[in-house]
């Protein structure tokens, strides 16, 4: 993936992303949150999508350099 | 050729009983690209094979330099919520794993309404796809089909 110069490393990012931290992620849950392009953390993260890139702009992050994810709450059953 | 995504093994706090005492849900969330005029946007979605429509948080319409002011509007449910506007646009979506990149030009939802991921439904995204969910590999593959309308 290459957008405006960018490149996302798939296989990376998704090795990183499976292995990343359990314990880490959860304290996101029920949170929009920002991955880094390699994977290996999380940058920034939001009640909504709108506070999510606005933390994202905050901190000085290319919000186009970030895969946007939401963390499930554990408990819930999606239908 | 086709994409193949692994399913997201979700972390449950207690054995699933749909499951046979599973502690993960697995679900088939994949990384997305949704283009515009403007700066494209990278996210996870989910693939839903019983979603009517692709559909995405209005407010990356503005992001991406999509303009609903005019756009056609419908109705959507889900499972367990009530109707909520849609407002369509076309876009562009980008679907890759590691081996292979597809991307084409479809019509879109946008909903102001929370949604925690979108929804890549049949208009927009899996008419273009034949799409196998394996249950057994909890792996789901798409292979582009004749009406693909991309490169």
């Amino acid at each position: 993936m290459n957008q405006n110069g960018h490149r996302l490393d798939y296989a990376l990012h998704m090795e990183n992303r499976r292995n990343f931290p359990r314990d880490e992620l959860n304290r996101f849950i029920g949170k929009h949150i920002a991955f880094s392009f390699d994977g290996s953390r999380i940058v920034a993260s939001g009640e909504d999508l709108r506070e999510l890139e606005a933390n994202l702009v905050a901190a000085g992050i290319d919000p186009s350099r970030v895969v946007f994810d939401y963390v499930d709450p554990p408990d819930l059953v999606i239908l | 050729m086709s994409l193949r995504f692994p399913y997201d093994l979700q972390q449950v706090p207690y054995p699933v009983v749909s499951l046979g005492g599973r502690w993960v849900r697995p679900r088939p969330i994949v990384p997305v690209l949704i283009a515009g005029t403007g700066v494209p946007i990278l996210l996870y979605g989910r693939l839903d094979s019983a979603a009517d429509d692709t559909i995405f948080s209005e407010h990356l319409a503005a992001r991406i330099g999509v303009d609903l002011t005019e756009a056609p509007t419908g109705v959507a449910t889900g499972v367990a919520s009530g109707p909520v506007t849609v407002r369509y646009a076309q876009v562009t979506l980008c679907l890759f794993d590691q081996h292979q990149r597809y991307e084409w030009l479809g019509w879109v939802g946008f909903t102001a309404a929370r949604l925690n991921r979108p929804l890549l439904g049949f208009a927009g995204c899996l008419q273009f796809f034949t799409t196998t969910f394996h249950g057994d590999l909890e792996v789901a593959e798409l292979a582009v089909n004749r009406l693909y309308p991309g490169t």
